[in-house]
């Protein structure tokens, strides 16, 4: 087994910075750095694989990443969710190369070993006469994902068979998911995610989403030019910021009075009632003052629930989307659009149409953020930012919150809430969790005399 | 309908509406957006859905439920007006892009002044001083109408031709 390191100095300067409130600038893009995150966070954590309607037929199949991991995600015939890697037993070639589809049997082009819905080996061409009676298929069937659990119609993988449970992973996090996910009784996918890749690191982007509503006023200051959003430079301030175990974290972003700038996010009121329905006293009483959520899933999975419109008319939808690394300075970025199963047809079409208008590539709030997400990476190689001794003083703030704001004991929901949004809890957690992953049993290399 | 009731795509009808497209790419690469908008009908219908890798022989490779972009003449208006903002930083400062508008096939429609139009683009982008050149490339199928003697753009579905776009973002109209 390869350890990896990491030298004790810059490690120990590392952990004092931390301390601190500030972050060395030079892990951002680190290329050892990011070896480790892709092994010691990614071969570890739950990774977001998709979402139940997205395969809704015995048969169907979408396939994902997991990092560098490829994955066909399937419903077998007695309608149980299963994951494979996606690659034949026999020479490891990727096995399908569609996004979706629904099928019975998955044959690999090279030679025609072919696998049915439980990944079982079913076909070898010419079998016996080149394998003899030797050969036992049930030793060659697809590779499964360790682990796959689902929250709310959430599908995770794990590649860690000796990981936590996905629900105790979660923790609190649950409870804020069964309002973004269950309020109505069920979201559903429109169509495909979006795919497109950003110069980006994926630290930044996930922290860019789900810990930072303080960019929001500068960042995408062209909506309150055009009197989109309001002038008050605190207004994305204003609400919670809840921390969570494991570096989750969610935004409730309500506004300047503390209620909702429209009710329910601007949903129809004939929505109301399974809101009451589906969600505890403490939930509703948050879902009706929030104006957006915005948060993530630790290691890189984030979402949004905003209220939008391009066409005068606001619309409340959510947003989840999956960054998945492909290099210290790439990301590709996969967004996918969910709503109330239960909303009336008309909404949906509007609200897809406002998250257009919005987010993903074409969004134009999204735009604004690869601008930034670029802007951090293309100065992280300079000889004064990647200075691991730190004689530049190249770290960035953190101290946003630090020490001086106290958690909200009234707050109605589980986890740490400060009575802001714009503070660094989420995204100092999430240094955190990045540090105790990537050093785990990391063999710290003496210094050289 | 048989060929003879059509309309003949005449070379003259073909210079026009090139020179349309010519003109519409101008607007786009010299930041005229308002001028551009204006080649559009009120009616307008701008799509732009998802390509996805499908297996299989001759199937149809364009997702239908999935899109970049679906717009009318209001939400390409608040998407231009914005454009006009100090604070787009996508564009401020300004990228530097070219359209490149080729392969023009024009038939004819029952409606003797409406076109169905199939053109190929190829869109180049630089970016501040950054040495990497971002394109996409795919078709485009629009509904071109003569309106008060002026050729307008009725409708448009941009067919990408990557699954998975490699611009960092999509802040161009193609």
């Amino acid at each position: 087994m390869i350890k990896k390191t990491l030298e004790e100095k810059a490690f120990k300067h590392l952990k004092e910075k931390m301390e601190e409130g500030l972050l060395p600038q030079w892990v951002l893009t680190d290329p050892d750095i990011y070896e480790l995150e892709i092994e010691k966070i990614f071969g570890y954590s739950w990774q977001f694989l998709g979402h139940e309607t997205e395969i809704k037929e015995p048969g169907s199949y979408v396939t994902r990443w997991m990092v560098y991991d490829p994955v066909i995600l399937l419903r077998n015939r007695n309608g149980e969710i299963k994951a494979f890697l996606n690659s034949c037993t026999h020479r490891g070639t990727q096995l399908c190369t569609a996004d979706r589809g629904n099928k019975k049997t998955f044959t690999c082009p090279y030679h025609g070993w072919s696998y049915n819905l439980d990944g079982d080996l079913i076909g070898i061409v010419a079998g016996n006469k080149v394998y003899g009676e030797e050969m036992d298929k049930s030793e060659w069937g697809l590779r499964p994902i360790p682990k796959v659990e689902s929250y709310q119609g959430m599908i995770f993988g794990n590649l860690d068979p000796n990981a936590e449970s996905l629900e105790d992973y979660l923790g609190d996090m649950k409870w804020y998911l069964d309002i973004l996910l269950g309020r109505s009784g069920g979201m559903e996918v429109i169509g495909l995610p979006q795919r497109w890749v950003a110069k980006a690191n994926w630290k930044a982007t996930t922290e860019n989403f789900a810990a930072d509503p303080y960019h929001v006023q500068t960042t995408h200051r062209s909506t309150v030019e055009m009197g989109i959003s309001p002038e008050d430079p605190l207004y994305a301030g204003y609400g919670h910021q809840v921390v969570m175990k494991n570096a989750h974290g969610i935004n409730v972003i309500t506004s300047k009075t503390g209620k909702a700038r429209v009710p329910f996010q601007g949903t129809p009121d004939s929505m109301w009632p399974l809101f009451e329905q589906h969600l505890t006293p403490e939930q509703l009483d948050i879902q009706s003052k929030v104006t957006v959520f915005v948060g993530g899933v630790y290691p890189n999975l984030s979402f949004v629930s905003p209220i939008h419109g391009t066409e005068g008319d606001l619309h409340n939808y959510l947003n989840f989307r999956m960054w998945r690394p492909l290099s210290p300075e790439k990301v590709e970025v996969w967004c996918w659009f969910l709503i109330d199963k239960a909303m009336p047809e008309e909404y949906k079409q509007a609200a897809y149409k406002g998250y257009l208008g919005s987010f993903g590539p074409s969004g134009t709030l999204e735009q604004d953020d690869t601008e930034t997400w670029a802007r951090i990476v293309e100065v992280s190689k300079g000889l004064m930012m990647k200075d691991k001794e730190l004689n530049y003083n190249s770290v960035s703030n953190y101290l946003m919150g630090y020490k001086r704001v106290e958690p909200d004991e009234n707050f109605p929901g589980p986890g740490t809430a400060y009575p802001t949004t714009y503070i660094d809890s989420i995204a100092r957690s999430m240094h955190e969790r990045w540090l105790e992953l990537i050093s785990k049993d990391l063999f710290v290399k003496e210094e050289s005399r | 309908m048989s060929s003879d009731v059509k309309k003949k795509i005449t070379p003259e009808l073909q210079m026009e509406i090139t020179n349309l497209y010519y003109q519409e790419a101008y607007f786009l690469d010299n930041r005229k957006y308002k001028e551009w908008l204006e080649l559009f009908t009120d009616d307008i219908s701008y799509k732009m859905p998802l390509r996805e890798t499908v297996e299989g022989v001759g199937v149809e490779n364009i997702a239908d439920d999935s899109f970049y972009f679906e717009e009318t003449i209001k939400s390409l208006s608040t998407r231009v007006n914005r454009l006009y903002t100090k604070s787009a930083w996508v564009e401020n400062p300004a990228t530097r892009q070219r359209h490149f508008i080729t392969n023009i096939i024009i038939e004819s429609t029952e409606n003797p002044n409406e076109f169905r139009v199939r053109s190929y683009f190829l869109f180049k982008r630089s970016r501040g001083s950054t040495i990497d050149i971002e394109e996409m490339f795919g078709e485009r199928v629009d509904k071109v109408r003569l309106e008060n003697n002026q050729w307008k753009i009725a409708s448009r579905i941009v067919y990408p031709d990557q699954s998975v776009i490699t611009t960092m973002n999509m802040s161009m109209f193609l």
